[in-house]
């Protein structure tokens, strides 16, 4: 197996924060790692003077080569150690294309510059950003050997999935003088010599890449000490301030995108603060399930606020009372009240929703891109212009038949006005019934539409790991219980007499100014959110926090890593044992858990990949921590300066306090039992 | 002579023996006081030509006040209607101008 890096920075460019490149750091780096082979890939440029100097200086294969912005993503053209002059020349053309941030080149561009792209390794930004992807990554995929991954998550994903393109995982590090550490991303590559030709051959073949030399993809390297982890489940074992919780810091600093949940952090140290936060965290669930819940009563509502029936009920009446009052008065008209204007109506002048819908549909049939053919199949393209025309124009003659009708309103409003101001006969007050009509009909939906919200009933239901996520909607029990969803200090005792009556508790609502209308559709009917412990009642202090645990687990499908420090210290055996282990062995499956923990049941139950035994050890003045790994079944654990100590002797000396304690306890087990 | 509505000559509002009349249908004058508001709405399509013409309010000329109050307010409003005739119809026929004149080509 020879471990190579292909992503490689020594020049600032553009692309990057400034550094000072140190070649006696790169040589330290490529020893250290013990890399076979390099590329070096600047951005958008190669520097054949600097690529000279580090290909003599190097102890390794070091191949010349080139990160390219393409379209928008990142690409790495890597070539062989010949032709340098021509390469740089080619690079050269890139370099002039792009000149500031943001600037790519296309794929057209990549092929006009380098030619034949089959005379390189292209590698793309693949499960990494800014990745190549859609339609680039199309035009390349021939000339495309493997896809660069940022993490052992993604790279094991895609180790696994035959349809995918075989992974590789590099440091994209830059070379700088202050560097203290050195990046632990490499690609173990299984290939005879190390020439681009053959490393393309191996890379076709996804078996032939691995995280490890020896172990393929089931360990990685974790610290550029050399330390190594299992791609699966891990425990950390130890005494007391050993180097367990620094362990678990290291990898949160050294990676990105890491889950980790310190110890203690899910403990019930305060009772009521903690009640708070788990409360608050629901609330705000609930807060969004009931949002979506209730969004389409809200709209419905929304309409309903503009109705007032009370003035309606007002108009109506008083164009009875004036029209009869006019009957009695027939004999008495004078000059002012018998003429023909006295008593005119309006014309109706609303606007013509239909024409202008049919309009839009029209449209769309002759502007749709997406079933052109089978509307052209259907219809001749110049008819519907036709079509959309006349009914253009018909919709002006509309326009201006209303606009000449409202303006006829005016004046006969107007003139109404001033003759009623001269006489003392009665005139009919107008009324427009079809809005009354409509208004009636639209209150009595309302009505039926929101005593069905106020219907009991379940409307989601979850399990997820024992717990049970219950979301019900029925009516108020109080008025409190409106207060409490409004949040105001507003009283909601008035208004809830009349909450029976969807409508009146409406218009009660609008009466009171200390509230605002826009929140009224909560008010309608209680959205509960709750979550139940397996037996159906309401989750305990101690349930709360295995909840959030599991939900903290459940989260960490997110990440590339999990990081947990002693679970132990806030839950049960019993809890543990179950779900805990089950969640834990389940989500290591596809990427790598750490556990820290002195627990048996963690620690033993839950059969690790992989363990490691944190050590302090003092020789007279010199205190040296050390890490022990290796499989739980080995025999012994070994540390990376190729100490060895029993894995036995450890495990149950952190576990079980010791062979004489377990001992001990299982003798005193036996006696109970018997 | 009869004239056809809207030749010129033919006013569509005009005062005579002290009161108002607007002109109808069929050619003739009527009293204002039976002006309803369809009668309204063809004058209001006079006004809207090119060739309107009224005769223009003069508290003097009109003894009956109820004539007075429908003739002026009307008057006022269908000329100053006929001012602006061609913003009127404009306004109208700028709905879907795009999508008309597009399809139309």
């Amino acid at each position: 197996m020879k471990k190579i890096d292909f992503h490689i920075h020594t020049v600032p460019t553009i692309s990057d924060a400034h550094f000072t490149f140190s070649l006696e750091k790169f040589s330290e780096y490529v020893n250290t790692a013990e890399l076979d082979a390099i590329a070096i890939t600047n951005h958008d440029m190669f520097d054949l003077g600097q690529f000279n100097d580090i290909a003599e200086e190097l102890d390794c294969v070091v191949f010349p080569g080139i990160e390219i912005n393409l379209d928008k993503g990142h690409i790495l053209v890597i070539s062989e150690n010949a032709n340098l002059e021509e390469f740089h020349l080619k690079t050269k053309a890139v370099t002039e294309k792009i000149t500031a941030v943001g600037d790519s080149i296309s794929v057209d561009e990549l092929i006009h510059i380098f030619g034949d792209l089959n005379n390189y390794l292209l590698i793309p930004h693949y499960e990494k950003k800014p990745a190549i992807s859609g339609d680039t990554l199309d035009q390349i995929f021939d000339f495309i050997s493997a896809g660069e991954v940022d993490s052992p998550k993604k790279f094991i994903r895609m180790a696994k999935d035959d349809t995918d393109i075989t992974p590789v995982i590099f440091s994209d590090v830059r070379i700088r003088e202050s560097m203290k550490k050195f990046p632990t991303r490499q690609t173990f590559i299984d290939c005879g010599d190390l020439s681009l030709k053959s490393l393309k051959f191996s890379l076709r073949d996804r078996n032939k890449v691995a995280l490890s030399k020896s172990e393929g993809n089931s360990l990685f390297q974790v610290f550029d000490d050399g330390q190594k982890l299992s791609t699966g489940l891990n425990i950390v074992i130890g005494a007391r301030s050993s180097g367990k919780t620094v362990t678990l810091t290291q990898i949160s600093k050294d990676y990105g995108n890491v889950k980790y949940i310190p110890q203690f952090s899910l403990v019930q140290r305060d009772d009521a603060n903690y009640e708070k936060e788990f409360n608050a965290d629901v609330a705000r669930k609930k807060s969004v399930f009931a949002d979506k819940h209730l969004s389409p009563f809200k709209t419905i509502l929304d309409d309903v606020l503009n109705v007032d029936l009370g003035i309606n009920r007002r108009k109506i009446q008083d164009y009875l009372d004036t029209l009869l009052k006019l009957a009695e008065e027939a004999e008495k008209l004078d000059a002012f009240s018998n003429v023909a204007l006295f008593n005119e109506t309006q014309f109706e002048v609303g606007v013509d929703k239909v024409l202008s819908e049919l309009i839009s549909s029209v449209r769309q049939l002759i502007e749709n891109i997406e079933y052109r053919e089978i509307i052209d199949k259907h219809v001749d393209l110049n008819n519907l212009k036709d079509l959309a025309c006349e009914l253009i124009e018909l919709l002006w003659a509309k326009a201006y038949e209303r606009k000449k009708k409202s303006f006829v309103n005016d004046i006969v409003r107007d003139v109404k006005n001033k003759l009623q101001l001269r006489t003392s006969a009665t005139q009919v007050k107008d009324v427009d019934l079809y809005k009354v009509m409509i208004e009636h009909k639209k209150v009595l939906k309302f009505n039926e539409i929101a005593k069905l919200l106020q219907t009991e009933k379940m409307i989601y239901e979850e399990n997820f790991q024992g717990f049970k996520v219950v979301c019900k909607q029925r009516p108020f029990k109080g008025p409190g219980e409106i207060k409490n969803v409004s949040g105001q200090k507003v009283a909601f005792g008035d208004a809830y007499r009349e909450y029976s009556n969807p409508y009146k508790f409406l218009v009660a609502l609008k009466g009171n100014e200390a509230l605002t209308p826009s929140e009224f559709y909560k008010y309608f009917a209680c959205i509960e959110y709750e979550i139940l412990n397996k037996d159906g009642f309401k989750v305990s202090g101690g349930e709360r926090s295995e909840f959030r645990l599991l939900q903290e687990i459940k989260d960490a499908q997110n990440y590339d890593f999990l990081l947990i420090d002693e679970p132990e210290s806030s839950f049960d055996n019993i809890f543990l044992e179950g779900e805990v282990n089950n969640m834990l062995k389940e989500i290591s499956k596809t990427m790598p858990v750490v556990i820290v923990t002195h627990n048996s049941t963690v620690g033993a139950s839950i059969n690790a990949d992989y363990m490691v035994y944190t050590s302090k050890e003092i020789k007279g003045e010199d205190i040296t921590y050390r890490r022990y790994s290796g499989h739980p079944s080995d025999k012994e654990l070994c540390s990376i300066d190729g100490k060895k100590i029993n894995n036995f002797q450890v495990t149950i000396n952190s576990l079980e306090a010791g062979e004489d304690a377990y001992d001990d306890r299982r003798g005193g087990y036996e006696s109970i039992k018997n | 002579m009869l004239m056809t509505i809207g030749e010129a000559g033919m006013k569509a509002l005009k005062i005579e023996n002290f009161q108002g009349h607007f002109l109808t249908d069929e050619g003739d004058y009527e009293t204002v006081d039976k002006i309803d508001k369809a009668i309204l709405l063809r004058l209001v399509n006079l006004a809207l030509e090119d060739n309107f013409e009224i005769d223009n309010y003069d508290e003097g000329e009109l003894k009956n006040q109820a004539h007075q109050i429908i003739y002026k307010s009307i008057s006022e409003k269908l000329n100053d209607l006929h001012q602006k005739r061609n913003q009127f119809r404009d306004e109208s026929e700028r709905l879907y101008l795009n999508e008309y004149e597009k399809y139309k080509a």
